[in-house]
């Protein structure tokens, strides 16, 4: 009798337990911070500037483990079916992700159902052209006679899937030269001469423009940032500006919702913190942070206008 | 600029007492270059985290001890257990292997040492001389080139089985079946999968070098039974080091040959050191007068590879400070470093990080002596690896090796295709298909492929007016043809005489 009572007792203080350390222990050991790609890259970079910060707030270890594989697909499966205890975040590159399912491609992750805990940056693109090139505007550029040459590094890259979207918004017959190998790849097919333009984004461009090897004819968004560069609103292309690269940061779907919001405020104060402004602007890595709750709308828009262009993508 | 900058760099290293950082990385350069599986890929991915919190020179100078180590590291395992270190030391073993067999170990890791460290220093001295027209020089390699580039690769496989001309092309075309398993790069659809996302990236590298040579290797020890050298009478003579060290100058056509060819096949991005030595290989032995002697213990087969994959650094830093595009798999994992340390590679990499640039270049020319230097001094007890036996030897290599390929990427699978790769390997050996030309088809044929593609879409399909508008993609295709043909006007020649 005493036994059982006893044996009850510790039944029902194991669930409180259970339950208690879901939340309010939480974080008791290292976040393990995923980054489906390899060490060194921009994903990675951006990784390892925030996580000492992480360390600092959460009061644990926060370790980036490198996933790479299948295009950030296999690292962003990995947090998808991790338990949702709040100790695998990962890094995600959006639209990268959001388009092979609209392709019909088998993929082991679902963004609609996956916790969003905030974004650190967004990237705006640009065109550029060989600095010495007769096209000097994206107008010149999709009347050449003939369907314009992009490079591009893969057919459902982030850039491949934005200068499609874009360009065929606009009537802009293009070819999409794939293949080469990372942005410098692309852009020194550029330089070659073997492709008219490539798209990328600004922070990319930029020193190739400053090395005087190329210039830009247009950036995707509201108000220029560059001079003498029109946005592609000033052209009267407003969809366009929807079409930037995000570094969202996830978690597995079911997260707790306090676990959530302790993540996501982590993450937000350090991605404002000090040192890491610091790092952004010394390396001019742009800075973008938004918490848990904005990053969830936009990647709810996101799967939407996406999902517009299915056809386009299909092509 | 230039000499100057480069004598200013070199003061900083000795006055700062950075130059513990190149000897660390030589010594783990050599330690990864050693153990089959493992190599300067690994060694720079797993330094990288650790270099985050270090001062951006110091992460270059252990970074360059590291890559200029490896190479020679990976030839003493090539010359002592027939298992190259390292994908590109594959050809050393060809002629390494057989001056083992024969007790002349010292001879072969004497010149590997001296080959390697000239080698690297010509590789380096080159690309000092062509900083200022790096730029140029990426420009003029564009798909075509590529494209022609692999093909005269392909081609020189051929070539190089003599009298297996058969089962060497059989070979190659498994090894470009393997290659294009995985994500086709132009249409984004993914072909041979079997429906794992494991093969997405399609087959990797360092896993199937590791089966194809380490595994196999040891496969094929482990039944023939007791150690690598059997005459036991040569243990005393293990000396014969500086005559090793003695041949490289004696034959120092082809140690330029072999560095010549390192260079330029480092700079082209794709291409790497495995193909590298072997070109430099089968140049030498096409060049040479006694064909039959090589693949029996000629120390020219050893001198020829290794002058050419410590030449490759040097060349595959070409790309890397025109535009800042990685040469080699070393390179690529060199530029995460210089991006986790906030500097954005790119074509002004070498103005405004002129200091890391120059610091690499640096660690690369101590390495490569380094390394040699501490080869030879240890090589006396190296060798003695020979005599273990193989009960011993077996276990311990087939571990460390599938650790190391576990290491790289955490991947159980990539143990698993090791072990296939392995025991696939050994049926090579056994029935008598070269295992190296399987492998440089599988590097060659993802890069003939895409740049294939490439081609017909930049010249709208007319392949033939391209080629003609460039003169050195002609240049390219009369090397091809000449190296298809030279085997048959030798022997036309031999017989007319």
């Amino acid at each position: 009798m005493f036994n059982r009572t006893l044996a009850s007792f510790s039944l029902v203080a194991a669930m409180f337990l259970g339950v208690g350390s879901a939340a309010a222990g939480w974080p008791e050991k290292p976040i393990k911070f995923v980054v489906p790609y390899s060490t060194g890259g921009g994903f990675d970079t951006y990784v390892r500037a925030i996580a000492p910060e992480m360390e600092k707030i959460l009061g644990v270890q926060v370790i980036p483990e490198n996933i790479p594989g299948a295009g950030g697909q296999k690292g962003s499966a990995t947090v998808y079916r991790s338990k949702p205890d709040g100790y695998t975040i990962g890094i995600m590159n959006i639209p990268g992700l959001t388009v092979p399912p609209l392709l019909g491609k088998k993929v082991s992750y679902n963004l609609d159902d996956m916790t969003w805990i905030g974004n650190l940056a967004k990237s705006t693109y640009a065109i550029a052209v060989k600095a010495d090139s007769p096209i000097n505007s994206l107008k010149e550029l999709c009347s050449l006679g003939r369907p314009a040459k992009f490079s591009d590094t893969g057919p459902t890259s982030t850039s491949s899937v934005t200068s499609q979207i874009s360009m065929a918004l606009i009537d802009c017959p293009i070819t999409n030269v794939t293949g080469y190998k990372g942005s410098s790849g692309a852009t020194v097919a550029v330089m070659r001469g073997e492709v008219d333009a490539t798209l990328k984004p600004i922070s990319s461009l930029r020193k190739y423009v400053k090395s005087g090897d190329m210039k830009f004819i247009v950036t995707f968004e509201s108000t220029p940032s560059l001079e003498g560069v029109p946005s592609s609103r000033d052209l009267g292309y407003e969809e366009f500006e929807k079409l930037t690269l995000y570094r969202i940061v996830g978690a597995p779907p079911g997260l707790p919702s306090d676990i959530r919001k302790k993540l996501s405020d982590a993450l937000y104060q350090a991605a404002t913190s000090a040192a890491v402004k610091e790092w952004s602007k010394k390396s001019k890595k742009p800075l973008e942070p938004m918490d848990s709750a904005e990053a969830t709308k936009v990647m709810g828009e996101l799967s939407g206008f996406y999902a517009k262009y299915k056809s386009i993508l299909a092509n | 600029m230039g000499v100057e900058t480069f004598l200013q760099a070199a003061v900083e290293v000795f006055s700062s007492g950075s130059v513990v950082f190149v000897f660390l990385g030589v010594l783990l350069g050599l330690c990864f270059g050693i153990i089959p599986g493992l190599g300067g890929t690994t060694a720079l991915a797993l330094l990288i985290p650790i270099t985050f919190t270090m001062d951006s020179l110091d992460a270059m100078y252990l970074a360059g001890g590291v890559m200029g180590a490896t190479s020679f590291g990976g030839s003493i395992t090539a010359i002592l257990l027939n298992t190259p270190g390292t994908a590109p030391n594959a050809a050393t073993s060809f002629d390494g292997y057989p001056l083992a067999q024969q007790g002349k170990a010292g001879l072969a890791i004497g010149a590997s040492a001296s080959a390697s460290a000239l080698g690297g220093l010509l590789g380096l001295i080159t690309l000092m001389m062509f900083i200022p027209l790096a730029k140029e020089i990426v420009l003029l390699f564009g798909p075509v080139e590529f494209l022609l580039l692999t093909l005269l690769g392909l081609v020189a496989i051929a070539v190089s089985a003599r009298g297996k001309l058969l089962r060497g092309l059989i070979a190659g075309g498994f090894g470009l079946m393997l290659a294009f398993v995985g994500v086709d790069t132009m249409s984004g659809e993914t072909r041979f999968t079997l429906d794992t996302d494991y093969l997405w990236d399609g087959i990797p590298l360092v896993p199937t070098l590791t089966g194809l040579f380490a595994i196999s290797q040891m496969i094929e020890l482990s039944l023939k039974g007791g150690a690598v050298a059997s005459k036991i009478e040569n243990i005393g003579r293990i000396s014969g080091m500086w005559d090793g060290v003695k041949a490289v100058f004696v034959n120092w056509t082809v140690l330029i040959r072999g560095s010549i060819i390192g260079t330029i096949i480092g700079a082209i991005p794709g291409l790497g050191g495995t193909v590298a030595s072997f070109i430099a290989y089968t140049s030498t032995v096409q060049a040479s007068r006694d064909p039959s002697s090589f693949g029996r213990g000629n120390i020219i087969g050893v001198i020829a590879p290794e002058s050419a994959n410590n030449a490759k650094d040097g060349g595959s830093l070409v790309p890397t400070v025109a535009f800042g595009i990685p040469g080699s798999a070393e390179t690529a994992v060199f530029l995460g470093i210089l991006v986790l340390h906030g500097i954005d590679p790119g074509p002004t990499l070498l103005l405004e990080n002129e200091r890391e640039i120059y610091g690499l270049i640096i660690a690369l020319t101590l390495s490569a002596v380094g390394a040699s230097v501490i080869g030879l001094l240890t090589a006396r007890w190296l060798v003695r690896i020979t005599f273990v036996n193989v009960n011993i030897l077996v276990p311990l290599v087939v571990t460390i090796s599938l650790t190391g390929v576990y290491v790289l990427q955490g991947k159980p699978g990539d143990v698993l295709l090791a072990l296939i790769m392995g025991i696939f390997g050994y049926l090579m050996i056994r029935f008598d298909y070269p295992r190296l030309t399987l492998v440089i088809a599988l590097v060659l044929g993802e890069t003939a492929e895409r740049s294939f593609h490439q081609s017909l879409l930049i010249s709208d399909y007319n392949l033939v007016g391209l080629i003609m508008d460039r003169p050195q993609a002609i240049i390219l295709v009369l090397a091809t043809v000449l190296t298809l043909l030279l085997p048959a006007l030798r022997k036309r020649a031999k017989k007319t005489a």
